[in-house]
């Protein structure tokens, strides 16, 4: 039986006690500082990308608002054909903001922030004093390439803003919250689709004949199957949504 | 113990017990960032945030659950058991930047007040709770918010100024839903992060914290209920024979059964005393400590009483209740009543026995 009595406000504790104090901390850390490896190790791998956050460029191009604000942009000079458009959200949680609303085929300027997720671009509008009209134009819709009329696709809701890489991981339960709010503000849906070898893609989600896509922006982070044409605006691959559900 | 007001007493052993907590906790938020940052270079410094202060306070509980149960079966864990304050509000603070950096990051920007948005971001699947097919959509934000709100109430009154003013009963009454925090941060894990990040680590680590904590309460309680489960009868004239005193070690104590009281019998020289078993403090098994410098000292904080008349010797100005005791023919007996509080008791010779 070890005779030692610990009191904790005198200078120092008996030897004995000490000793073995030290030895259980030590322990105790090992133990946590393993259990953190193993936690930090098991964690998924996510795809990776870009905010340039804090970083403002200046933009300019044909501001398209539908089915999915975006900018077009020319294609570096010496290059040819159309350069893949950039989605447009606005700052926080938020799609396009109002005051670059209305200006539907016109030739504008701005400034703003990029994400870039491979071939994805998004441009977070976040100086308002920076955005000019240089030539007010009326466009209609434009069309992307057709590549089906119809098109039955599963995967999970997420807001293309934090999934083009504002957040990572920007999927799943703990990022739902999230999603709902940027859904819920404006920016633009998509349909995360996995493979089973790993790959995956996202389909930017439109309503159809120029009306805005009707969803319950709470199936965040659910799965769900859209049904719909799939058109492809330069690289990316938009969905116009005839229907939209939760898949069982 | 009570005496002139001083915010902290700090004094050599406490910064050493703070130190080792605040390495601890810097070895095991580096670790994690290192090793996420060299596997998972994709994930952004919030989510390191995020992740690595959730897991140290997550750990820590289940260290600060842990020490109870310990300390109660093997004494030579008191040493965690003294500062023990520390490390709740250290996992409080932990927890407040977890969610503070959360709330930020999932609610703040958006279209409703982020403190709102916490309970309400997808409020349709509260009903899941009667749908089993539905059920892991349930929103796990609101336990953590329970959590952290049981952490911050703990931690505000964790400074024995509220101990002394809201009365111990009282004070552990509040510091008992520590128990109930655990459970909403077991529930928000597991209805959070864990339908994320679908890998073993998680749920085997989580179920084994929930056994250990678990094995070591359920070990802490078969031994007081062994203690409690010796009931000396009352005996002549309410007396009760709690044990012979060949069975009390000299400085020593030992926590006993007289009728339905818990005493604590203590042998000082030649002298057996009996007082109550529970601390002023908070509490703690007078039973289980020993007599210092004349006092009889509580292990859990080192508060002490005189033998004689249980009052703490000055200028503080506690007192415990004693009981009247009596030695016959090397037997203890204690009538579980108490005498008047701080009157003076010498106790009984252990030769031949005093009434």
């Amino acid at each position: 039986m070890n005779d030692e009595f610990y009191i904790g406000y005198l200078p120092s504790a008996p030897p004995g006690l000490a000793r073995r104090a030290k030895r259980v901390v030590l322990t105790l850390i090992f133990l946590g500082a393993s259990s953190v490896v193993w936690l930090a190790a098991s964690q998924a791998a996510r795809p990776a990308g870009t905010f340039e956050f804090g970083t403002v460029r200046t933009f300019e191009g044909v501001l398209i608002e539908r089915p999915i604000p975006m900018l077009r942009v020319s294609p570096p000079e010496g290059l040819e054909g159309e350069a893949s458009p950039l989605v447009l959200v606005g700052f926080g949680k938020g799609g396009l903001p109002e005051f670059a609303r209305g200006h539907h085929g016109a030739q504008v300027r701005f400034r703003g922030t990029l994400v870039i997720q491979g071939a994805n671009a998004m441009i977070e509008l976040n100086d308002p004093e920076s955005f000019e009209v240089i030539t007010p134009a009326a466009a209609g819709d434009p069309t992307g390439e057709i590549l089906s009329l119809n098109v039955t696709v599963t995967g999970e809701l997420v807001d293309t803003k934090c999934y083009f890489g504002v957040m990572r991981p920007a999927t799943g339960k703990v990022h739902r919250a999230c999603a709902v709010r940027c859904l819920s503000g404006g920016v633009p849906p998509g349909l995360l689709v996995r493979d089973d070898i790993g790959g995956s893609a996202v389909f930017l989600l439109a309503g159809t004949d120029g009306a805005p896509l009707d969803y319950d922006v709470e199936w965040a982070a659910l799965a769900v199957t859209a049904r719909g044409a799939l058109e492809l605006h330069g690289e990316l691959p938009v969905l116009r949504v005839r229907s939209l559900e939760l898949a069982h | 113990m009570s005496g002139p007001y001083r915010a902290v007493h700090w004094n050599r052993q406490k910064k050493v017990y703070d130190r080792w907590v605040v390495g601890g906790l810097l070895i095991a938020i580096g670790t994690f960032i290192a090793v996420t940052g060299a596997l998972r270079p994709e994930f952004t410094a919030e989510t390191l945030i995020i992740r690595s202060t959730s897991i140290a306070a997550v750990v820590l509980l289940h260290i600060v659950l842990a020490i109870g149960p310990l300390a109660r079966l093997d004494r030579r864990f008191m040493p965690f058991l003294y500062n023990r304050r520390h490390l709740g509000v250290t996992i409080f603070l932990l927890g407040l930047t977890h969610a503070s950096m959360a709330t930020f990051q999932f609610h703040a920007f958006g279209d409703v007040n982020p403190l709102v948005s916490i309970f309400t971001a997808y409020s349709r699947d509260y009903a899941a709770l009667g749908d089993l097919a539905r059920i892991s959509n349930f929103p796990f934000e609101p336990f953590g918010v329970l959590a952290l709100s049981i952490l911050f109430v703990m931690a505000a009154t964790s400074h024995d100024f509220w101990l002394r003013n809201l009365g111990a009963s009282f004070w552990k009454l509040i510091h008992i839903f520590v128990y109930v925090a655990y459970g909403s941060v077991l529930i928000h894990v597991a209805y959070g992060v864990l339908q994320s990040e679908r890998g073993l680590a998680g749920p085997v680590l989580l179920g084994a914290g929930f056994v250990t904590l678990f094995t070591l309460h359920f070990a802490a309680e078969r031994k007081e209920a062994r203690i409690d489960a010796v009931i000396a009868p009352l005996v002549e004239e309410g007396y009760a024979k709690v044990c012979a005193v060949s069975l009390l070690r000299d400085g020593e104590g030992r926590p006993l059964r007289a009728g339905k009281e818990r005493v604590a019998v203590f042998l000082s020289g030649a002298r057996v005393y009996a007082l109550s078993n529970a601390c002023r403090h908070q509490g703690g098994p007078i039973g289980e400590g020993k007599i210092l410098d004349g006092c009889i000292t509580c292990p859990w904080h080192g508060w002490q009483y005189e033998p004689e008349n249980g009052k703490s010797p000055p200028p503080f100005e506690e007192v415990i209740g004693t009981y009247p005791v009596r030695v016959v023919d090397g037997d203890v007996y204690v009538l579980p009543r108490f005498n008047e509080l701080g009157s003076s008791c010498p106790g009984a010779g252990v030769e031949g026995g005093t009434r």
